[in-house]
């Protein structure tokens, strides 16, 4: 049974400087229509919904959708829902006001995460971010106000053009706020992005490694839990969605470009906003591209998901007999510890997971 | 077949300089004789190899035949002989030099005589040969013909009237060269009733005929049926196909005095077959052999090693059937503590050694790791003993060397005046010993005396860059001398890697050391712990690098829409991470051991490069 849903909301008003993902800007015109679509993708698709434990709106800038739209969405999933869900939405700091952020809270979203992405003038311009420093602190403030169960915010590090004072910064400004989550990400230029084509450079690695290692043991020193690869919580604050991804548990997705996965089988939906909504208006079935995943990719899949995590990882499903060789000599090497068929990374290790997947890649 | 009398043969071969235009006037001849329809004109058709296509060289000697009715209304066979371009190969050129009259020398009108060409041009001197001066290329704006051309006259002795002037590309002058090889090469004069003799200049592995050897017949004939013997073997094979290249294999059932062309022998490998042994007729057998040809001998060595321990004995195959038809290609198991088993591989040269790697890679599909080529050392132990060594893992230690004897070459560089101070350099560099220089034409003619392992590296490239590409090279194996050589050891992490080990002059060990994991430094990544390289001679550490440790390897971002990307894209850098030499605890990407090859830019240039 699937408890986990997550809900794509793709339009924005621009694309920023480093994003590929599936989105729609301008097109407002269409909020509507696509909120049916929406519906009525949600409709079909309750054969494999159990209640649901979490649901996460994302996008996009699914603030765009304005409180009201946020509501009905709400209100026509609200009977598959446990009460105690935890129901999360991103917000983009222009895009949201004190108003608009009680009506979220009181529409029943419980979880809000802002896209701060930095508090430094030049590096918000440089990431094409809409939002100014000030904006970024006030909305924080509202939404702590508005009664949220949890208040996240998003950051980026490495930057072109970073430097370690503004890292600093940017650490005292996400301390100050005393937000409940903290998700940090290391840039990536992906290919087809702005920064991608204006020739940005991530930063060299030991660059990356002393932020990295810096935002750890300050966010640790301040309370936080560095409960995933990129993601820190006061105690009880985890992102219960987010979790269930790096749980590997199923999880249904609706809205265009939106990824499933049910019973070891990954559908995306069409990417194209009109052909989803097209699709969603007929009696035809959604376009969706399919992949089954074999055990092997199961296998890797969980390792790759589990080991994010600070928690062990249950790897008695692992199966090849040779695996515990690439456990031992991982041990060996100081990068992971295991007992009773649990496997977990050392903090030196989660430095390098990239490096533990692929030497446990060789027998998964 | 009409029977031809040899007044009426020519035999002949085109001398020339790679990218003078020898295939072409090659291809114009065919064309112009009617041997080959326009329609199936495709250029360059005696270069049958791809590789040789691609790369504009000739690796084999062929023999093809045609007829030309000259303005004296006679017809004529003519035998042209195609000879190798290049310096790994010249033995060849002696080869189909022993089975011609006359040779066209074609220089480019535009660059005039190379140091190969020159090369070429002796060896046609000693053997005799009647030579026909062409300067090719007289349509481009940059020829000189007179200026080249006199210095072609005067190169063999003869008037500059006689430098006939033509474009291949054209077909400018072309009949006029075929007048030439009827008026000036001598027919060929064998006995026609003597016992048989043919002198082998080449052989083929043929798949479904098995070797194929390509023969000059001197004296007498050779009929399909025939009992062959091969008079230096001793071995005996039965003719079972006789015929011509016209160009396609043509049989023809007979072979007569003058005439070259193919005898099938059914032999499973070339090997089996030496090139400038003589056939006879084992019912009437000759007495004296053919003159041969000096042995070929591998001056290049190195380790072949397949990057997937599994196509180990694929590799095998692919060594005996390259083999098959490469006689001069040697190769031995060897077996490496870093790169597990491979093979030890004697080559002539640099470019020999890279059309083996590439055929094995292209043609057989396999992933090699090719260690830093080096020379034969003779090797004197203390005890007395003498040693051959292929591999500086052969190398004895230290304390048991009396003393090593290193390969020489006499290298003969043709380099416009203003190149000289570059090349003169650039030998110094290599330990060369001046021997003369000669001024030649508008350029001078430098001859040096460098130890062949300085040159098997990067030599050519860096003469070629160092002169703007104008400087020429030829050179000849020049003995054996004592050097003052020790054995260079990199290690990593530790431990000794025995492919990465060379050996070098003992002035040179500490920069080349430095160079050497400076260079390996950049070369292969950071792994999960530090590791350091050092260069160590005879235990001895004389230049060190660390490699940093990885501190960060994350993917930043997982969530439910991406995880079948990064799902990828972690078993694509797994994939990658798979062509890396596991050496020890190190994960050795293969350039670091190419990365040797490049040191002696790098080294000598480190002020000027990054």
């Amino acid at each position: 049974m699937v408890r986990h849903l997550y809900v794509h909301l793709p339009f924005c008003a621009s694309r920023c400087g480093y994003c590929a993902f599936v989105v729609e800007v301008g097109s407002l015109g269409l909020r509507d229509v696509y909120l049916d679509a929406l519906c009525e993708e949600f409709r079909r698709e309750q054969s494999d919904l159990g209640l649901l434990e979490t649901v996460y709106l994302g996008g996009g800038t699914p603030t765009l959708m304005r409180p009201h739209r946020i509501a009905r969405l709400l209100d026509q999933i609200a009977p598959r829902v446990a009460d105690s869900a935890e129901i999360s939405i991103e917000a983009n700091p222009e895009t949201v006001d004190r108003a608009a952020l009680r009506q979220l809270r009181a529409a029943g979203v419980t979880r809000i995460s802002i896209g701060a992405q930095s508090f430094q003038q030049d590096l918000l311009r440089s990431l094409e971010r809409n939002a100014q420093p000030d904006q970024v602190r006030d909305v924080v403030a509202c939404a702590q106000d508005a009664g949220f169960d949890s208040v996240s915010v998003d950051l980026l590090f490495g930057v072109p053009g970073q430097t370690h004072e503004q890292l600093v910064a940017d650490m005292r400004e996400v301390q100050a706020l005393g937000v409940d989550h903290i998700s940090w990400y290391e840039l990536e230029i992906k290919p087809e992005t702005a920064l991608s084509r204006m020739g940005a450079q991530v930063p060299d690695e030991d660059w990356a490694a002393d932020a990295y290692e810096a935002i750890v043991g300050e966010l640790e020193g301040h309370g936080y839990r560095w409960y995933e690869t990129a993601n820190f919580a006061r105690p009880g604050h985890e992102c219960r969605h987010s979790l269930a991804y790096w749980s590997a548990r199923d999880y249904l997705g609706i809205g265009v470009g939106a990824v499933s996965t049910i019973d070891h089988v990954r559908s995306r939906n069409p990417i194209d906003l009109h052909r989803y909504i097209a699709a969603l208006g007929s009696d035809d079935a959604i376009p969706r591209t399919r992949e089954t995943l074999d055990d092997d990719m199961v296998r890797r899949e969980r390792w790759m998901l589990g080991l994010r995590l600070d928690g062990p990882l249950d790897a008695g499903w692992a199966g090849p007999p040779d695996y515990p060789d690439a456990l031992g000599k991982l041990a060996a090497a100081g990068l992971l510890e295991h007992a009773d068929g649990q496997v977990w990374l050392t903090r030196r290790g989660r430095f390098v997971q990239n490096a533990v997947l692929h030497e446990l890649m060789e027998y998964a | 077949m009409t029977v031809v009398p040899q007044e009426l043969i020519r035999n002949f071969c085109i001398i020339a300089h790679i990218d003078h235009g020898k295939s072409t006037l090659a291809d114009r001849i065919l064309q112009l004789t009617g041997a080959v329809q326009d329609r199936d004109m495709r250029e360059q058709i005696l270069d049958s190899m791809d590789l040789e296509r691609e790369r504009g060289i000739t690796i084999k000697a062929q023999a093809v035949r045609v007829f030309y009715t000259a303005l004296d209304g006679v017809t004529y066979q003519f035998n042209l002989i195609d000879t190798p371009g290049h310096v790994d190969f010249s033995y060849e050129v002696s080869r189909s030099l022993a089975a011609c009259e006359g040779a066209l020398l074609v220089v480019d009108a535009s660059q005039g005589i190379e140091a190969q060409t020159l090369a070429n041009t002796y060896l046609a001197i000693e053997g005799d040969l009647e030579l026909i001066p062409v300067l090719n290329k007289i349509d481009l704006p940059a020829a000189e013909p007179d200026l080249h051309g006199g210095a072609v006259a005067e190169l063999i002795g003869v008037d500059p009237d006689s430098v006939l002037r033509i474009s291949a590309k054209t077909g400018e002058g072309i009949g006029e060269v075929l007048e030439a090889i009827v008026a000036r090469i001598p027919p060929p004069h064998g006995d026609p009733d003597a016992p048989s003799r043919a002198l082998i200049f080449d052989s083929v592995y043929d798949q479904y005929r098995g070797v194929v050897a390509f023969v000059r017949v001197v004296d007498g004939e050779f009929k399909k049926g025939d009992r062959l013997l091969a008079m230096q073997t001793g071995r005996e094979v039965i003719a079972e196909e006789v015929g011509v290249m016209g160009p396609a294999m043509t049989p023809t059932g007979l072979l007569r005095a003058g005439e070259s062309g193919y005898l099938v022998t059914g032999l499973k490998s070339v090997g089996d077959l030496k090139v400038g042994d003589t056939f006879t007729l084992a019912r009437r057998p000759a007495e004296i052999a053919l003159d041969g040809y000096r042995e070929v001998k591998p001056m290049v060595f190195c380790g072949l090693f397949p990057l997937d321990a599994d196509d180990y004995a694929d590799l095998r195959d692919a060594l005996e059937k390259l083999s098959l038809n490469d006689a001069s290609l040697q190769w031995e198991p060897e077996t490496s503590q870093a790169l597990g088993f491979g093979f030890r591989c004697g080559f002539l040269g640099l470019l020999h050694m890279d059309i083996i790697r590439e055929r094995l890679e292209r043609e057989y599909d396999l992933e090699l790791l090719a260690t830093t080529p080096n020379v034969e050392y003779h090797v004197t132990t203390t005890a007395g003993d003498e040693l051959l060594v292929r591999s500086p893992v052969d190398l004895p230690p230290p304390t048991n060397i009396e003393s090593i004897r290193e390969p020489y070459v006499r290298c003969t560089v043709l380099v416009p005046s203003d190149g000289v101070g570059a090349v003169m350099q650039l030998c110094q560099e290599r330990r060369g010993n001046y021997v003369t220089m000669t001024p030649i034409e508008q350029r001078q003619q430098i001859v040096y005396d460098l130890p062949l392992a300085e040159i098997v590296t990067d030599f050519f490239d860096q003469l070629k860059s160092r002169t703007r590409g104008y400087a020429s090279l030829d050179y000849e194996l020049a003995g054996y001398r004592e050097s003052p050589l020790v054995k260079l050891d990199i290690l990593l992490a530790g431990d000794p890697v025995d492919a990465l080990s060379m050996i070098v002059h003992k002035d040179l060990a500490y920069g080349r050391g430095k160079a050497l994991v400076e260079a390996l430094r950049g070369t292969i990544p950071r792994q999960l712990f530090e590791v350091p390289i050092q260069a160590a001679v005879g235990g001895r550490i004389v230049a060190r690098e660390t490699i940093k440790a990885r501190r960060k390897d994350v993917l930043a971002k997982c969530y439910g829409g991406d995880i079948s990307r990064k799902r990828k894209l972690l078993e694509r850098q797994k994939e990658g991470k798979k062509r890396m030499k596991q050496v020890g605890s190190v994960e050795v990407p293969q350039e670091a051991f190419l990365s040797v090859l490049t040191l002696g830019s790098s080294s000598e240039n480190s002020g000027t490069k990054k």
